[in-house]
Parts: C-alpha cells; sequence; structure tokens
C-alpha cells in the first residue's frame, strides 16, 4: 500500500473529519453500528489518528508506535476509518467486511483477526487499566517516546475498574499515558444525568492527581492545541481530555438522542445525513 | 403439554424483561436493577409501571450484584438484569460472596447466553458462565428454551429460595411447550420420546436437538429421545439415567465445552458408573473471531444438521 500523506492543518483535519463522517454513515445505511459515540468522538479520533500518532500503518507492531487502546469498544468503526484514512486497510474494507463471519471489523474491536487492534475490547471498564500497564511497561523496557492514548465514555466511568485506574496511573508517574473521555452526556439507556451523574469530573480526575484538559471535543483547533502542547512523554503526570461533545454529532436527527445509541438508516437518510454534513461544511468554511 | 411450533418465532428477553411487569403487578416485593442495559434487557414497562422498586446504578454491575444483594437483605425480591458475561464473569464475586455466600433470593437476569451475541464478539459472549455458576455452592442455573417456560419459569422464581442464575439466548427460540405444561425447576421434561438415542439439551439448542431427532426418525426410521435439560444445576439425575439407557447420549449447549451441559451430564454419567456412547457438543474451548450465531452454531456442530451427524456417528 502506498504511504499516505498525513492532513497537518485545521482545515486539513476538518476536511478529514467530515470524511471520517460520511464513512460512518454509509457504513450506517449498511450495518447496524453504534453511530451515535462513533460521531460524538469523531473529531478527536480524527485529529488523534490521522495527525497526532506515531504509527507505522505497514507495522502495527513497531516497537516505537504509539498506543491506542479503545477503552469503549463499541467505538470500533470510527477507530477503523480513521486507521483506514492513514493506510491500514481501506473504508472499503470496512463497508465490506463489517459484520460479516470472522471479518475483520465489527461492533467490537477484536484482536484475533484486525492486527491494527492493539487490545481486544468491547466490555467497559477494561482498556483503561490495560493502557496504564502498558503505560508503565513501555517505562520500564525504557521506551521513552511512545504515549499510550485511550479513549473512554462518560458512561463507562461509572465502572469502578475505572478509578482504581484512575489512581494507580497517578501512583505510578505515568506521563507518557493521555486518557481521554468521550463526555457527550449520554449512555445507553438515556442521560447521566438520570442514571448516575458523574457531576464536575474534570474536578474529580484534578482531585485524584491528573492533569486535566477540558475543552469542546468537536473544536479540531482545539483538539489539535491540547495533543500540540502535551506534557514531555517522560513527565510525571497522567493526562486526561475531558472532550465535551454531542451524541451523534452532525446528523440532526441524532444528536443527543439516546435512542441512536446504535442504530441503523436507510438510503434516504444516509444522502439526506451526507447533503446535510456537506452544507454545514461550506458554511462552516465559508464564516472562516 | 408438548406443542413444537416451528412456525413460533420468540425472543426470550422480550418475553422475560417484558413479563417482569406482571411479576411487579403480583409482588410488590419485586425489584428491578439495571445496569445500563434496561433496553437490552427489555423490561422499560416494569420501569415505567414501578419506577420507585426500579434502579439502574449505570455501568457498574459489580455494583448492581451488591446492591441487589442488599436489597433482599432487606427482603425485596431483587431481579438484577444484565449480559450474561458481565453478570457472570464482572459480578462474579458478587455473585457469589454477597449473594451466594448470603443465600439469599437475588435472580440474576442474564441475556446474550453463549454466542448468541454473534457479532458482538467473545466480549460479549458466555462461553463460561454456566460453568463459573455451577461451580458456586447454593447456586441453582436455569436456561430457557421457550416463550411458555420462560413465564413459568418466571412465576417460580418469585417464591424459590436461594440464588438463581436465569441463562436466555438473544437469538429467537421456537415453541415447545403450550399452556398445560407444568414446569418444575430442577425436573427436566422429556419433548420427544425415543429408545435409540437421546439428545441432553437447554435453550437454544433444543430446537436445533428437536430437528436433528426428527431428520433422524424421517431418514432412517430411529427414534430419539430429546431432553430438555433446563435446570442445570441441580440436574436432573434420573433424566440422565433414562437417556443413557438408549445407549447414545449428544448433550449440547451454547457454551464451552469445558463446564457446560455436556460436562455436568458427564460427571453424573461417571459418578453413576454408567458406560455410554457420548458426545458432548459446543464450542471448542479457544476464542472465535466475531460472526454470526448461526455462523458459528453450524460450524460447531451445534445445528441440527451437526447434531444430526454427531447422533448417527454415535449410532453407528
Ligand atoms: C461491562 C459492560 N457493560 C455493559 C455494556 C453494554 N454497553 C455497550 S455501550 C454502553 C453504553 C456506553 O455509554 P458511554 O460509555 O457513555 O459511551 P458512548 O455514549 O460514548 O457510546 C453499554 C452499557 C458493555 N459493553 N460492557
Amino acid at each position: 500500500m502506498q504511504r499516505i500523506e498525513r492532513p497537518q492543518t485545521v482545515e486539513e483535519l476538518k476536511k478529514a473529519a467530515l470524511e471520517v463522517r460520511k464513512n460512518l454513515l454509509k457504513l450506517c445505511s449498511l450495518q447496524t453500528i453504534h453511530i451515535g459515540g462513533d460521531l460524538s468522538v469523531a473529531d478527536v479520533m480524527t485529529v488523534l489518528w490521522q495527525y497526532q500518532m506515531n504509527y507505522d500503518p505497514q507495522d502495527p507492531n513497531w516497537e516505537k508506535r504509539d498506543r491506542f487502546v479503545l477503552s469503549k469498544g463499541h467505538a470500533s468503526a470510527v477507530t477503523s476509518f480513521n486507521q483506514a484514512a492513514i493506510g491500514c486497510f481501506s473504508a472499503e474494507d470496512v463497508w465490506n467486511e463489517y459484520a460479516t463471519d470472522e471479518g475483520r471489523f465489527s461492533m467490537h474491536s477484536c484482536n484475533l483477526v484486525n492486527p491494527y487492534v492493539e487490545v481486544s475490547t468491547g466490555s467497559l471498564g477494561h482498556g483503561f487499566p490495560v493502557a496504564c500497564g502498558m503505560a508503565a511497561g513501555l517505562r520500564l523496557k525504557g521506551n521513552n517516546t511512545s504515549r499510550v492514548y485511550v479513549v473512554m465514555g462518560d458512561g463507562e466511568q461509572s465502572e469502578g475498574s475505572i478509578w482504581e485506574a484512575a489512581m494507580y496511573a497517578v501512583q505510578q508517574k505515568l506521563g507518557n499515558l493521555v486518557a481521554i473521555v468521550d463526555f457527550n452526556g449520554l449512555e445507553a439507556d438515556g442521560s447521566l444525568e438520570e442514571i448516575t451523574a458523574l457531576g464536575d469530573i474534570a474536578e474529580k480526575y484534578r482531585a485524584f492527581g491528573w492533569n486535566v484538559c477540558e475543552f469542546d471535543g468537536h473544536d479540531i483547533a482545539n483538539i489539535k492545541g491540547y495533543f500540540d502542547n502535551l506534557p514531555p512523554v517522560d513527565s510525571e503526570q497522567p493526562t486526561v481530555f475531558i472532550c465535551h461533545t454531542i451524541k451523534g454529532k452532525g446528523v440532526d436527527f441524532m444528536e443527543n438522542q439516546a435512542r441512536w445509541h446504535a442504530g441503523k438508516i436507510t438510503e434516504e437518510q444516509y444522502a439526506a445525513a451526507v447533503v446535510d454534513l456537506e452544507s454545514k461544511f461550506a458554511q462552516e468554511g465559508a464564516q472562516g | 403439554m408438548i406443542k413444537i411450533d416451528f412456525e413460533k418465532k420468540t425472543f426470550l428477553r422480550d418475553v422475560l424483561g417484558g413479563y417482569m411487569q406482571e411479576l411487579g403487578r403480583q409482588d410488590e416485593k419485586v425489584v428491578v436493577v439495571n445496569a445500563d442495559l434496561m433496553g437490552t434487557c427489555r423490561n422499560r414497562s416494569f420501569v415505567a409501571s414501578y419506577p420507585e422498586r426500579s434502579f439502574n446504578v449505570g455501568i457498574a454491575e459489580q455494583n448492581m450484584i451488591s446492591f441487589a444483594a442488599g436489597l433482599a437483605h432487606e427482603g425485596f425480591k431483587p431481579y438484577a438484569f444484565s449480559m450474561a458475561p458481565f453478570i457472570s464473569m464482572r459480578g462474579l464475586e458478587q455473585c457469589r460472596t454477597d449473594v451466594a455466600y448470603a443465600g439469599l433470593d437475588v435472580r440474576l437476569m442474564a441475556t446474550y447466553a453463549g454466542v448468541s451475541g454473534g457479532i458482538s464478539g467473545a466480549t460479549h459472549w458466555s462461553l463460561e458462565d454456566c460453568g463459573i455458576m455451577c461451580s458456586i455452592p447454593n447456586m441453582t442455573v436455569v436456561e430457557t428454551c421457550d416463550e411458555v417456560q420462560a413465564k413459568k419459569l418466571l412465576e417460580k422464581s418469585l417464591d424459590y429460595s436461594g440464588p438463581i442464575y436465569i441463562r436466555s439466548s438473544v437469538e429467537p427460540v421456537i415453541g415447545i411447550y403450550d399452556d398445560s405444561y407444568d414446569y418444575e425447576i430442577g425436573r427436566a421434561d422429556t419433548i420427544m420420546a425415543g429408545d435409540d438415542g437421546a439428545f441432553i439439551c437447554a435453550g437454544v439448542t433444543v430446537k436445533y436437538a428437536v430437528q436433528a431427532a426428527k431428520n433422524i426418525f424421517q431418514k432412517h426410521g430411529k427414534k430419539i429421545r430429546v431432553v430438555d435439560m433446563h435446570t442445570i444445576k441441580p440436574i436432573d439425575r434420573q433424566a440422565i439415567r433414562t437417556a443413557a439407557a438408549t445407549g447414545a447420549v449428544v448433550a449440547v449447549h451454547d457454551h464451552n465445552v469445558m463446564g457446560g451441559l455436556g460436562t455436568q451430564v458427564g460427571q453424573v454419567l461417571a459418578e453413576e458408573g454408567i458406560g455410554v456412547r457420548f458426545a458432548n457438543i459446543g464450542l471448542k474451548d479457544h476464542f472465535e473471531p466475531m460472526a454470526h450465531a448461526s455462523y458459528l452454531y453450524h460450524k460447531f456442530s451445534l445445528d441440527a444438521e451437526g447434531l444430526e451427524q454427531a447422533m448417527l456417528g454415535l449410532l453407528k
């Protein structure tokens, strides 16, 4: 596979995020996917995978790579399309193989069939502590250049294992660890407010001793800025990004709707959603 | 009692979740605890009717089980709902120590049995839960195969003493029983009579065993008994002796071959000193990539075709 130029500027990243969303919606017209949580984290994932991460699509086992763990394992599709964008495989591969028997792509990320999946996930509350162990392992090996990135859901924060890991990451001084919370306010059964409200989650992580960055998870310039300004890999405090996002972001009828946690859309909905996404993108471009 | 209806298509989670509303009406001690899978477990009607007796702890299965134990300590009748792996594995020590050790009447409502979660993959499968749950002292383990049985099981669960793990598939099942069915926890039911061999099955595999027995009779004139071993623990030893008297037993379970129904049946055969041709059909003790359940049932010979072959292999 030929080497693909990665987006560098904010404008290019915005365009890349648009492509990711369009790819997701096409898949969603073919199969049931966790579309709500894919769309909410699409901007952060685009900047992370297509700009920030040091990763060789030809060699997923390259020792110097940055590690990625999808703790909210149901956001497998948005991960796959970002990996496709950097040349791990093609978007066609994802559309064709998703949810097929023993295919590389499905409802969750599975390392048995897809070498670009660092850790098989899907059961919430596992990825984060595994990522902490990887960060400690990198340190132990003397690898002081690779970071570990881990993406979590806000509903996922209800798992006790998240807070066990949050405590220990600080104890272990894992400055090479970057945790990302997709704070979209919804879980499967409804809003966090009605189920287990998180309160001031930034304050919680701060109290645990984390370096906390809290920002709009759809503002690409902002996201890029926070990645650009991460503390050095060999620093001693783990960083968490609290990304305020909208579940279903970009598709009007999905935004902030718990029922679009997972689902499938019709051909017509797909066509309309793409038109809508593109016109919003053009408008934003015009406004600068 | 038996009314096999291949045309009937039932989703057990709809039945088990939906019927909670009726249980709630019958008994005001009934409480439901969810862990952000109320929608998936289909108990929304209970929650809407009895909001004060409904709890949703969020994505926190350990908390769910211990919380349910707390409610049981105070005399309530908790039904805790989630997917089988998250109850039996994430919440395992809570099930064992807070529920079973305490001897509490907590009903553990576990959907997504076996590989029925299909394309969700191994994180959402439970290849292990039956083995795990059977190894916990005090724990009763049941699995249901049709709508009538599921409702009767829920009725019995209201006053059942001790913790009970209720395992169910998310794949569709067919009709097996009619309303006159007299369900007892602990007593296996013979769905088809026969003396040439016996299938011992539970849950979603019942429909495949019934189909296989019919095929074998049509093609070979052999009458195969089909035993619905809906209570996996405590297992019905007499039903196993009777099945073994046919000379050929195929046990089938949507579970790992280690620890599933076949293991439990095999243990009884060994303890009773019964020599019989025996096959244990299930998932073959390794992790599989994500795939549809029907594909996996075929691959591992759990479907009608596979069971037919397994039985014919023993009858040779
Ligand atoms: C341990 C565990 N319990 C339950 C589930 C089922 N489940 C999948 S996604 C989800 C909701 C996730 O909510 P959140 O973490 O907020 O993710 P997002 O809203 O971003 O999709 C649930 C309960 C699971 N995958 N793992």
